[in-house]
């Protein structure tokens, strides 16, 4: 199988800015900002972009700071035909029968293209604003309910009655099925370094969803979901420049102002999210995870700012490791979005590609050696 | 003010693309639309498209999206649709009880902006309890409206807020809840609310808390206080009729006389047993079938009060349509077999006569 590379998709008025200052995580969290509003023009220029450079799907993120992505899926999905788009959902904020309507809906208006990346939710205040008072352990006990649950439904086989600690249902019938065409449900990510987290992915899950770490960190973890039939995906951003020095040079312009690394840091360390705690730890410790790892960015961009940086052949090699030990999938970013996204199609992934060729010759011959 | 007319969407698959399909064979689609092996279950954007041009050019405002386990999620249907068309308004009808507060105003705000505002919503307190706990919900008919009442509630303070939400009920409990998004509409900051029903709990919640009233057409004298009393609090009130218009009455009342079952004990409404407008609905008498001789309400016992049916030529129906309008009834939700046609109809002969009046 080949690797499969997804991009996130830009806030509202993100494909419109110039400098990645500009588009920091803090910048949405700000009143007034543009990301409040959906952003049809620019989302549709972006979505073309990442059908060209050969990007199978888009993660849409869910805050209160932004549109509902369910929604902005069915309106982008309206003006694409290849594009997939990963919904990222909270869980708690609807009953399993209503999302699962939802879901079937949306996938039958957009020809299929729908992927759910499931979120326990990472802020407490963030949850209360949705009537959520449960904690972090107790939503994660939560969200393996919920999951069951939206699984009865999309399994098919009648009528769903559940009755669990937090979701009760009774003779459940959803008649609008999950429309695609290779597909009776769809593919569920589930993120999180919590163990919590990991247990639910292993249950509920089609694929594992972490930030990026060295293969060495990640083999013996992706070797553990892989055996239980799950994928592992990993989230990253990418600065790709043709020489080691431009790309360094580019690490350097992204620094960004003291204010915004305070805010920044105030967010990932208030936070009851195992996965923003470790990122901002992998920060502060090390700067320089390996070679071209590079952790130096995420108080100022956030947990998912951990960067792989170099050449074409840097990069593609460093996504060939990710495959050796399991790695099936990654969504990535970059700044700005769409400029790297197009580099990244143009000068990595035929790269990419072409080492998959030799690296699945290469495994054919070991296998029929033995 | 002018009356404002809205129409159905017609169920995924009913719009007939190519060929005739008669009233009869329409309405069989709909009766039946209820069975998971009826195309209603998918969504029909090319059938809805077809239907939402008709609309547009027949001078309808908007169409209401019904919500039902047996058809796709409506708010999803108007966003799409919504993408299609760029005139027709969307009332989307939706249950509380399925969704936190603040998620519905999230998506409802996204709708808005995605569709420039064409959007308001339908809260139905939900009518059968066996469906409700399809849905998780375990709550009585009673219990139902107070929890709408705090639904809608929760939902106006998003909508009127400046700053963040908190409230403290006995359903609902939000603590600093905010919203980046905003209701997006050229004329309003909030969409209207139709409130459904014809319980006590019903008037009140549309007058508490919504901006019209929504209940099946009845005789207008019977009517007429009740929207009387509406209308002083300040609350709109909307009719929801199905249409038979034919250039003469004997033509119209063969068609509603072809749309009786075969089976006279045919009957949809007993999956409804919680709601005191499908009650009223079977209790009819078969001597008060023609409360007025243009409203009929054969169809009432077998498939419920949203059957209720206004027939006759263009200029009757004009006539009775400007009696509601007398008593202060202000907008209506039509609904025909088929539903193009008889939009057809209603925009060429029935709508210009109204507004010449």
């Amino acid at each position: 199988m080949s690797l499969r590379f997804h991009w996130m998709m830009p806030k509202g008025g993100e494909v419109g800015m110039k400098t990645a200052q500009e588009t920091s995580r803090v910048a949405t969290t700000q009143a007034h900002s543009p990301a409040a509003l959906p952003d049809m023009e620019g989302w549709l220029q972006f979505a073309r972009g990442a059908e060209e450079a050969g990007i199978e799907s888009v993660l849409l993120s869910f805050s209160r700071y932004e549109p509902d992505t369910i929604f902005v899926a069915c309106a982008l999905g309206q003006v694409t035909t290849k594009l997939g788009f990963i919904v990222a959902y909270r869980l708690g904020l609807m009953q399993p029968a209503t999302f699962v309507q939802q879901v079937n809906t949306l996938s039958g208006l957009i020809g299929g293209r729908v992927s759910l990346n499931v979120v326990a939710g990472s802020s407490a205040v963030e949850q209360r604003g949705y009537g959520d008072y449960l904690d972090h352990d107790e939503r994660y006990a939560r969200a393996e309910e919920f999951l069951t649950v939206c699984h009865e439904f999309w399994a098919g086989n009648g009528a769903v009655s559940f009755a669990g600690k937090y979701c009760q249902i009774d003779k459940g019938k959803i008649f609008t099925p999950f429309l695609a065409a290779d597909r009776s449900e769809p593919e569920i990510y589930v993120s999180g370094h919590s163990e919590q987290a990991q247990h639910l992915a292993l249950t509920q899950a089609s694929c594992y969803l972490r930030l990026i770490d060295t293969p060495e960190k990640l083999a013996p973890i992706v070797q553990g979901f892989r055996e239980n039939g799950v994928e592992v995906c990993l989230r990253l951003c990418v600065i790709c420049r043709p020489t080691m020095d431009e790309a360094l040079a580019a690490v350097q312009a992204l620094l960004p102002p003291e204010e915004i690394e305070k805010q920044e840091r105030k967010i990932l360390s208030s936070s009851d999210s195992q996965t923003l705690k470790d990122a901002l730890r992998a920060a502060d410790d090390v700067g320089w995870m390996n070679r071209n790892l590079y952790a130096g960015l995420v108080p100022h961009y956030g947990s998912s700012a951990i960067t792989l940086v170099g050449t074409p052949a840097d990069l593609a090699r460093a996504f060939m490791e990710y495959k050796e030990i399991g790695v099936t999938q990654f969504i990535i970013a970059g700044w700005p979005k769409l400029d790297e996204m197009m580099i990244f199609g143009r000068e990595v992934l035929p790269l990419v590609r072409e080492l998959e060729g030799t690296f699945h010759a290469k495994t054919q011959r070991r296998k029929e050696e033995f | 003010m002018s009356l404002k007319f809205h129409w159905m969407l017609p169920k995924g698959g009913e719009v007939a693309l190519d060929g005739q399909q008669s009233p009869r064979e329409a309405a069989r689609y709909r009766i039946e639309s209820m069975q998971s092996t009826s195309p209603a279950v998918r969504p029909d954007l090319h059938g809805w498209t077809h239907f939402a041009r008709h609309a547009e050019e027949a001078g309808i405002d908007s169409v209401l999206i019904s919500f039902s386990r047996y058809e796709p999620d409506p708010f999803l249907v108007a966003c799409a649709l919504g993408q299609a068309v760029q005139k027709l308004k969307f009332i989307i009808a939706y249950r509380s009880g399925l969704m936190q507060p603040t998620t519905f105003v999230q998506q409802m705000n996204t709708v808005s902006a995605l569709v420039r505002g064409r959007v308001s919503f339908n809260i139905v307190a939900g009518s059968s309890s066996e469906e409700q706990r399809g849905y998780g919900d375990y709550l009585s008919h009673d219990e139902r409206y107070a929890r709408a009442e705090e639904f809608l509630a929760v939902c106006n303070a998003f909508w009127k807020a400046n700053g963040e939400v908190n409230f403290d009920g006995k359903y609902y409990r939000v603590e600093q809840a905010k919203l980046a998004t905003p209701f997006v509409a050229p004329d309003k900051q909030a969409p209207e609310i139709f409130v459904s029903g014809h319980s006590e709990q019903s008037e009140h919640l549309a007058s508490s808390q919504g901006t019209c009233w929504l209940r099946v057409a009845e005789s207008p004298a019977k009517l007429e206080p009740i929207v009387a009393r509406t209308r002083a609090r300040g609350t709109g009130v909307c009719l929801r009729c199905c249409l038979i218009c034919r250039p003469t009455r004997e033509e119209a009342i063969a068609v509603a006389q072809s749309l009786l079952p075969e089976d006279a004990a045919e009957s949809t409404t007993t999956m409804k047993d919680d709601s005191q407008m499908y009650r009223e609905g079977s209790e009819l008498k078969r001597d008060a079938f023609w409360p007025e001789p243009w409203l009929w309400t054969g169809l009432v016992p077998h498939y419920g009060p949203v059957w209720t049916t206004m027939i006759g030529t263009p200029g009757e129906l004009a006539s009775a349509f400007l009696e509601y309008k007398r008593i202060g009834v202000t907008e209506f939700i039509i609904s025909g077999w088929p539903e193009v046609d008889t939009v057809d109809v209603f925009g060429r002969e029935i709508l210009p006569r109204i507004n010449q009046a």
